[in-house]
């Protein structure tokens, strides 16, 4: 017995102190591989639903198991964030306004879209919506926080409408999709692949995201990683970044294989998904590090002041306690990934 | 003489003190109360809990002030308070209308409970939300929908506790009335009911406070107004002192609700002291 005990310390022993001198010997970060990432992406036509259906991240990192989860928006997003759920995550600039004020330890990596009339407010036909002033008496839906709802009351706010002349519904998207098929609703801001099926049912666009964009207010989504993860294992972000870029070129390259993969993720007819790609704007990777989006890390761009003006916004909405200075949100942009990538 | 005064004066004080103030089991209560609320102090001072996920205790008082006084998105706490148990009130008072006596009558005849047990006992446990979505896509998105998640929350546990109180009544009662002739209308008003209340009575605490746990679920979809829409929202931007501040409401006020309740049954039943835990 004793000499069993002692066999089992001495391999113990010995192979600590192997151990050991592997881990003196290599820098811990060497061996710093996550078992899995869990990456949450938003119901959205962008090309993160090609990065996901070519399993461009399992390629970048073999070994790591990637799993992917569909989050309805912006809103659910920013919990699931909170909650530490997601390892990477995508988030509009309304959302990430929020974050980066309320300090949730997040870094903006990547630009996944720009949103033009993929996202559009849709009027029924009958109601006869002209104007926003002709919004007044009406029931229109959004989901609150997201991009569009920061749209819809911004562009209300410079119409010099109050928003309380007409009933403003929380909803999500398919709930939006099914008040709409019931006729509850007269008009709503949101997003494809839902909007096409309100469009469908006696609706026409009456304004898109992208007009908004041409009046000096972007909206976008931005791909986040958790500042503990980036720390713990930052090849993997950049690992990430890479399949993304991929993701983007290849939706820039192969319009038709693309629209094809978009059909089948959300089970859409192929015509609708061609058109709802042209309403989403990909932006190359080396474009991202240009003054109008990310920038650089000795300079970073517009992606900040979009984010002041959207607090700014937030606040005067009373959605947001306080406002922070220009210098903290280009600290929640971090571009140094993607110039790694690019390189 | 002195002595005399002060016994007096402690019988003036103690005359401003409500009796349940007075029990020793209420000094226990509020010793967990303080425990709690010290732990939040310390908790939230020492810079342990984060305070975007736990705000402390002034922050929490700061935002029901100004929720109160400013409003939350446009309404008042007092409205958002005002309109949820409004919506709670209306969707329980209908299920205690169709709830109790359809459970009288599960109890009292074998015939009516084989008809209707399947559908009670197969809606039963379906979870509240579950049956939303589709709620929502027969009733729309105003209140109607609201009220049918939270009648359907309300409607099992009244007709289970009936069915119960109404077979536990001693069956010697119904003997004697039925030996001195009484009419079937006595027997249900004289009879039925009066034996019945007490049970019935705590089944329709536990409904309703059963029906409070849904209300957030049900003010999820497309209500601009209501306490349990403020968290949901609040939750949305991150507004933690607000989410706090709400809950705090929404167990106050289920609390008074459920006392109110009480005081009510004590009314109707004076033959019968409820006591309560």
């Amino acid at each position: 017995m004793k000499n069993i005990l002692n066999k089992v310390s001495k391999t113990l022993f010995g192979s600590l102190s192997a151990m050991t001198l592997l881990m003196m010997t290599f820098p811990i970060e060497a061996f710093a591989k996550p078992k899995k990432i869990t990456v949450g992406y938003l119901n959205l036509v962008n090309a993160q639903l090609v990065t996901k259906s070519l399993g461009l991240i399992q390629k970048e990192m073999p070994g790591v198991e990637v799993k992917h989860i569909k989050v309805g928006g912006g809103g659910d997003m920013l919990r699931a964030i909170a909650a530490k759920q997601v390892d990477f995550g995508g988030l509009g600039n309304p959302p990430t306004a929020i974050g980066v004020t309320r300090k949730l330890p997040i870094d903006g990596i990547i630009v996944l879209n720009m949103l033009d009339f993929v996202e559009a407010m849709v009027v029924r036909t009958d109601a006869n919506i002209k104007s926003f002033k002709d919004l007044e008496g009406k029931t229109v839906a959004a989901p609150f926080g997201s991009t569009t709802h920061y749209l819809l009351l911004q562009a209300l706010a410079d119409e010099g409408i109050d928003p309380s002349s007409m009933t403003i519904l929380d909803l999500r998207p398919n709930d939006i999709a099914a008040a709409w098929a019931r006729g509850d609703l007269d008009a709503a801001w949101f997003w494809e692949p839902n909007l096409d099926k309100a469009v469908k049912r006696g609706g026409n666009i009456f304004m898109t995201s992208g007009i908004m964009e041409k009046r000096g207010y972007p909206t976008w989504d931005v791909g986040v990683v958790m500042k503990k993860f980036a720390k713990q294992y930052p090849e993997y972000v950049e690992k990430f970044v890479k399949a993304e870029c991929a993701g983007i070129d290849f939706w820039i390259n192969n319009p038709a294989e693309t629209a094809k993969i978009i059909a089948k993720e959300l089970s859409l007819d192929l015509e609708d998904a061609t058109r709802m790609m042209k309403g989403t704007e990909m932006v190359p990777c080396k474009k991202q590090l240009t003054s109008q989006y990310m920038g650089t890390s000795n300079d970073i761009g517009g992606f900040a002041d979009t984010l002041v003006k959207t607090s700014k916004f937030l606040v005067s909405q009373k959605r947001l306690p306080k406002q922070l200075k220009r210098k903290d949100y280009e600290k929640f942009l971090d571009p140094s990934y993607l110039e790694k990538v690019v390189d | 003489m002195i002595n005399k005064d002060q016994i007096k004066s402690n019988r003036n004080i103690k005359r401003f003190i409500p009796p349940f103030m007075r029990k020793r089991t209420f000094a226990y209560s509020m010793l967990t109360v303080n425990i709690l609320f010290i732990t939040w102090v310390v908790v939230t001072e020492t810079g342990l809990a984060d305070e975007l996920f736990l705000p402390g205790p002034l922050k929490v008082w700061q935002s029901f002030i100004e929720v109160s006084t400013e409003g939350y998105q446009g309404n008042t706490l007092f409205i958002h308070v005002f309109t949820s148990v409004n919506r709670i009130l209306a969707a329980f008072i209908l299920a205690c209308i169709i709830g109790i006596p359809m459970g009288v009558l599960m109890g009292a005849s074998k015939i009516a409970r084989a008809l209707l047990n399947p559908l009670i006992e197969f809606y039963r446990p379906l979870p509240p939300l579950g049956l939303y979505t589709l709620l929502v896509m027969w009733l729309g998105i105003g209140e109607e929908s609201k009220l049918a998640l939270l009648f359907l929350a309300a409607l099992p546990g009244l007709i289970i506790a009936t069915i119960q109180a109404v077979q536990n009544i001693d069956p010697v009662y119904l003997r004697v009335a039925k030996g001195l002739g009484a009419s079937k209308k006595t027997i249900l008003f004289n009879v039925y009911l009066p034996a019945a209340g007490p049970t019935i009575l705590a089944g329709m605490r536990i409904s309703l406070g059963f029906t409070y746990t849904v209300l957030v679920a049900a003010e999820i979809v497309a209500a601009s107004a209501g306490i349990g829409w403020m968290i949901w929202d609040a939750a949305k931007f991150l507004l933690s002192d607000v989410v706090i501040m709400g809950l705090i409401v929404l167990g106050l006020t289920g609390i008074a609700l459920d006392i109110f309740m009480r005081f009510i049954g004590r009314i109707l039943m004076p033959w019968t002291r409820y006591l309560g835990p």
